[in-house]
């Protein structure tokens, strides 16, 4: 059968009886949390790697984001319903498949690089006069997030709580976008790489847009 | 040991009889003309290629009527749209023959934003004896010429010419899926993932919107369409499915802009089956009126329904292709299969239904006996005028001889586009690059 081995142990979990999702079960089932990882994992990496030379089919891309919208329902209601010991499994279960999309990603990359903490206070900056420039649409937050982009990038904990996911990616995105603006006159080091970047960076930006747009809860 | 002989009965109808190597590409679209007379299949490369069928010799009562080549031609070309900057591919999505009103034949074909009306005529005749030029073409000097005399009809080698009539363009952002042709033979729709234009054949420069979807907001966008079809007999009714199983049933005389539906097609979901990718093999592939007008038929990914008009709450039948991947979904979506679009067909009576699974098979449905039957459209298993042996796939625990397990499947072989003889048990079958031609057996 054609799989790339992705998680090939799955398919004997498969076919076991799959439980409903229960909100008031306060122990879930690992291979549903599994799969469901394994499901997420997949769809951003397909909205994300659309072949670039032609249009890619708009049915593909819809039904893709529909699982990824049902997967980012089922994990806000179990953040709100659960004790916090297990919301942080969600919030694992999404910072794991935003790393393994970077491993996946050269573009996404950047935003391993905002893990670093000395580079995050250069942009801090950057980023406050920037936000009043982004549209407010897209700063929307939600609890399940909010944890996850804590766990993320726990060297700046004060920082943080202003934050949701989407300001990591589109600060990097501003650097590069809008480098003559007086804002950016303290470039990152890594704006030389980023450069390079820039240009799929650009492409990608309604990508990434729409994403974050999913993800953070339009 | 008796459902052997029913097996028996409905494939040992089928001979196997050409194997056309179609020369490079990937086929994409196969279909019938009216009388069944024409065979044109499309391809990834842009070209069609039209078979026709051998007229009935007494000579030779077992070769009854064998397809032949008979115009191949260049359709669409790849195209850049330069504001995008995207590759507009050139592959045929979809033909649709017109039907035939004089000696010559039309067809409608389609890529993913123009469609092309396409007249395929016949020249056994020429002219000779021209005046002004002389028989290589070239112009005879005027002061040369003494005597008039009127040009004759010759006969010549029969020569099959296509050339492009109307060009409609212009009117799709989005990937054209469908065109079909209405029943009044003056008006046709082509269908996008969110708008459906009505053409009338004869203007290229104008065409009327009658369905769209489009959100004003994209990031609001859920559901799209995936494939529309004309009434067979009611010029006014049309129907679109839906990237969430729905089908929706439309009448133009009610207003013009048929966001609203007459009838809506949908099957409330069965809880136990409930999975992550649930929405997405619900999506509607094909859909396709039943020659009758009565009946609808829809492809998801595991199932076909037979709807009946006068009753959307749910379909009359349901019929598994290939449940055995259920369990395999999630490694479907990895690699992508999940999103593969089968059609499905109708027999000319209505009783029978077709369409087209992975490892290069295609399953039959009998309507009225349930019998259903899986065969393989493949060079190594069949030899020329073979009859068709029955394919099993095995699901679990000990597999038989002659049974294929679902972890050996080819999913790379993939049987997307099949095509039925308007009357006669003849059915076209796609298999990448290959087209099949099965026929029943004569008694």
């Amino acid at each position: 059968m054609l799989g790339k081995g992705l998680k090939r142990k799955l398919e004997q979990e498969e076919e076991n009886e799959r439980k409903k999702m229960d909100p008031h079960q306060e122990v879930m089932p690992t291979f549903y949390c599994l799969q469901r990882q394994t499901v997420l994992t997949l769809s951003l990496s397909k909205l994300h790697s659309q072949p670039a030379h032609s249009d890619p089919g708009l049915v593909r891309r819809v039904l893709i984001t529909n699982t990824l919208r049902h997967i980012q329902e089922e994990l806000r209601v179990e953040a709100v319903l659960l004790p916090q010991s297990l919301a942080t499994d969600i919030k694992d279960s999404f910072t794991s498949a935003l790393a393994e999309i970077e491993d996946l990603c050269p573009a996404v990359e950047i935003t391993s690089s905002l893990t670093n903490s000395h580079k995050f206070r250069q942009t801090e900056p950057v980023h406050e006069s920037m936000e009043s420039n982004m549209d407010s649409a897209l700063f929307q937050f939600t609890p399940s997030l909010l944890d996850s982009a804590q766990s993320l990038f726990n060297h700046c904990p004060s920082l943080l709580a202003d934050f949701s996911l989407d300001d990591f990616l589109f600060t990097e995105i501003d650097n590069l976008l809008f480098d003559n603006t007086p804002c950016s006159s303290s470039p990152s080091p890594s704006s030389g790489s980023s450069k390079v970047i820039s240009m799929t960076f650009k492409s990608d930006l309604n990508e990434l847009d729409h994403i974050m747009e999913v993800l953070v809860g339009s | 040991m008796e459902e052997e002989s029913d097996f028996r009965k409905i494939n040992n109808s089928f001979l196997r009889d050409h194997n056309y190597a179609t020369e490079a590409d990937i086929i994409s679209t196969v279909e019938f003309n009216s009388t069944g007379e024409l065979l044109a299949t499309g391809d990834k490369g842009g070209r069609v290629v039209v078979f026709q069928r051998e007229q009935e010799s007494k000579n030779q009562p077992h070769r009854r009527g064998e397809y032949n080549v008979y115009s191949t031609f260049q359709s669409h070309e790849p195209e850049f749209d330069y504001l995008k900057s995207l590759e507009i591919e050139e592959k045929i999505n979809k033909i649709r023959w017109l039907p035939q009103q004089n000696a010559a034949y039309f067809l409608l074909s389609t890529n993913d934003k123009t469609v092309k009306l396409w007249k395929i005529s016949e020249r056994d005749k020429r002219p000779e004896g021209y005046n002004l030029k002389d028989e290589d073409g070239r112009i005879r000097d005027p002061g040369t010429i003494t005597t008039l005399r009127v040009p004759v009809l010759q006969p010549m080698d029969l020569m099959v010419e296509a050339t492009p009539r109307r060009v409609f363009s212009n009117a799709h952002t989005y990937h054209i899926n469908s065109i079909s042709v209405n029943s009044d033979y003056e008006t046709f729709m082509s269908t996008d993932d969110l708008r459906i234009n009505l053409w009338n054949l004869e203007i290229t420069n104008r065409s009327f919107n009658i369905v769209d979807i489009k959100p004003t907001n994209m990031e609001e966008l859920t559901e799209v369409i995936t494939a529309a079809e004309f009434h067979p007999h009611q010029c006014n009714t049309f129907v679109y499915s839906s990237s969430k199983g729905s089908i929706r049933l439309c009448d133009m005389r009610a207003s013009a802009l048929c966001d609203n539906h007459s009838k809506f097609f949908e099957e409330p979901e069965d809880p136990s089956n409930r999975s992550f990718f649930s929405e997405i093999i619900s999506s509607i592939s094909d859909v396709k009126f039943s020659h009758s007008g009565r009946y609808l038929m829809t492809r998801d990914y595991l199932t076909v329904k037979v709807w009946d008009l006068n009753m959307e709450s749910k379909p009359l039948e349901t019929y598994q292709v290939h449940d055995y991947l259920r369990s395999k979904l999630c490694s479907l979506y990895e690699n992508d299969c999940i999103f593969d679009k089968f059609e499905c067909v109708w027999n000319g009576s209505d009783s029978v239904i077709m369409t087209g699974s992975y490892n290069n098979f295609f399953r039959m449905f009998d309507r009225n006996t349930k019998r259903d039957v899986t065969l393989e459209a493949s060079r190594e298993n069949s030899k020329p005028r073979a009859i068709l042996k029955p394919r099993k796939v095995c699901v679990g625990g000990k597999r038989r001889k002659d049974e294929i397990s679902v972890d050996s499947l080819d999913f790379s072989k993939k049987i997307l586009h099949t095509a039925w003889h308007p009357y006669e048990n003849i059915i076209a079958v796609a298999a990448t690059n290959n087209l099949y031609i099965f026929q029943d057996k004569i008694n």
